[in-house]
């Protein structure tokens, strides 16, 4: 039995040297290395120490853990670094910011806090599907979150939407609960490592289907089945699911940030190598940022550069 | 050895030195053995609670047994534990308040323990000002990291508001009540029976649909 324990009661200051928006890796990452360098930091995060990375049950391709770690378990132990060293955290939402002057406001829920540089680190979220059932059957068969609501669907036949490594890792956690699995991909093959495609289709109640792409969800109360159309040939089907999966990529959490900093076509923060954005004083790490790689070890890498970079920021500023 | 690593048990004590109020919770086991997989685990929570505070206080009852009781309390089903300081027993956890829902369970006690409990501007007294009965109930998983929010926010309302009855449910445990609202993502909310709503909505928002399903 697991018991997670809540330690952040603690209520923090409204001046800070740093701000990093977001707890997850990249962020929890800057704060160790702030904290080291003995400056003032806070970090703000909306759910959880870890962020996305939490809510993965079992994380094998970071490395120093051969035997892999849980998502969750990371989360809190990196948070545990970053508070040793002095940062503080709060768990709160970022509703708006003001970039315009010398000093960044960060607007929360009822507070505003003033700081002299800020590293934006609010991460990704699963990306939503868009044909006709999937708002409706959302919460009611349809889950973006296998760690959340896997237990529920016990001794179902459920379909999961996409390929990648998210797909598959969340395939094979939910074996535990459900009867059987179809993996219904776009492509004609899967994009997940190798590693996890090999444990996946060792079970022989699990399926996969390429070519597809989806055009409904359908069922009245109760999900039914998912119509596809095959990409080459054209021809409609129906996969029989009653519950499905979706992992078909992210988008950025950057919603408060619209129009305050420089976002590409897909809102995600457009950074230079050193991961300096178009606002002096302003950086950005991990998932948030235009990149070709999204994963707890490139991240890490950038949290460490964010909080390098804005350490001589505020040196050769004079702070 | 106990559940709660050195660490997380060091600074529980510290927290429940704060309370002033005494805390008295009530545990309905039952003689069901299926239903009452759990029991053990929620005793052994408690215990590690009881542990590190004098101020929180933990009586058994059985279901099956203590009939009376059960009913006064509106109990459906047991294992459940009850917060009963002001003898109304509108506080519930159905199931073993595990993982993250462990947090729920001692910021609760937390919250009576020490008489703050915090609310967003202007939904304290538009709470208070409720005078009809409200049931809600809330579906969580243990491993869900955004049901908290939707249990605190209940139980909350209900610590101000008698009329108010706050449940949280752990959907694994009780899977016939939580195939009956059709649970299949959580956190689940339904309210008097009727709407329900799923994710974690902030205080005002859930007063909201409160208000509407009145």
């Amino acid at each position: 039995m697991i018991l997670n324990l809540d330690k952040n009661k603690k209520t923090v200051s409204d001046n800070y040297d740093a701000v990093i928006i977001g707890g997850g890796p990249a962020g929890l990452t800057a704060a160790i290395y702030l904290g080291r360098a003995r400056i003032k930091t806070l970090v703000i995060e909306e759910m959880i120490p870890g962020g996305q990375a939490a809510t993965t049950v079992r994380l094998e391709n970071y490395p120093g853990f051969p035997e892999g770690i849980g998502g969750a378990e990371l989360g809190s132990l990196m948070e545990k670094q970053a508070k040793n060293f002095g940062a503080d955290i709060i768990y709160d939402n970022v509703i708006d910011v003001d970039f315009k002057n010398e000093e960044k406001i960060i607007k929360l829920n009822k507070r505003e806090i003033r700081s002299k540089i800020v590293i934006i680190a609010s991460g990704a979220k699963p990306r939503k599907m868009h044909v006709p059932g999937a708002e409706e059957f959302e919460g009611k068969g349809i889950s973006y979150c296998a760690t959340c609501d896997g237990p529920l669907f016990r001794d179902k036949n459920i379909a999961i939407i996409g390929g990648g490594n998210s797909a598959i890792e969340e395939a094979i956690f939910l074996l535990r609960f459900v009867k059987s699995i179809i993996i219904v991909q776009d492509l004609p093959k899967l994009t997940a490592e190798k590693i996890l495609e090999e444990r996946l289709i060792k079970h022989k109640n699990v399926k996969l289907t390429f070519n597809n792409k989806i055009l409904s969800i359908n069922g009245e109360k109760e999900i039914k089945s998912i119509s596809v159309e095959k990409t080459n040939s054209k021809k409609k089907m129906d996969i029989p699911a009653e519950g499905i999966f979706i992992y078909i990529g992210y988008i950025p959490n950057t919603d408060y940030l619209k129009g305050h900093i420089e976002l590409d076509k897909f809102n995600y923060v457009k950074t230079n190598e050193n991961l300096e954005t178009n606002i002096k004083g302003v950086f950005a790490a991990g998932d948030v940022c235009k990149k070709t790689l999204r994963q707890v070890a490139t991240a890490v890498g950038d949290g460490a550069i964010a909080a390098f970079m804005a350490t001589k920021y505020l040196e050769n500023e004079g702070g | 050895m106990g559940i709660l690593s050195q660490e997380d048990s060091d600074y529980l004590k510290k927290e429940l030195e704060k309370i002033t109020n005494n805390v008295i919770i009530e545990f309905f086991s039952t003689d069901n053995k299926d239903k009452c997989e759990q029991c053990d685990n929620i005793r052994a929570i408690m215990k590690e609670i009881m542990d590190l505070t004098d101020k929180v206080s933990l009586k058994e009852f059985n279901i099956d047994k203590d009939k009376e009781k059960a009913e006064k309390y509106n109990i459906k089903m047991a294992p459940v534990l009850i917060f009963n300081n002001k003898d109304n027993g509108n506080i519930k956890f159905y199931g073993v308040p595990s993982g993250y829902e462990f947090s729920s369970l001692i910021e609760d006690i937390m919250d009576i323990g020490t008489g703050n409990i915090e609310f967003d501007e202007g939904v304290e007294e538009k709470i208070k000002a409720i005078d009809e009965d409200v049931n809600i109930m809330v579906f969580v998983t243990p491993t869900c990291p955004y049901c908290p929010a939707a249990v605190r926010t209940a139980h909350k309302f209900a610590m101000i508001n008698p009329k108010i009855k706050a449940d949280m449910i752990e959907s694994y445990e009780f899977p016939e009540i939580a195939d009956k609202y059709k649970v299949q993502g959580v956190p689940r909310v339904i309210i008097n029976e009727k709407d329900g709503f799923e994710g974690a909505l902030e205080q005002e928002k859930f007063l909201e649909k409160i208000i509407e399903n009145l």
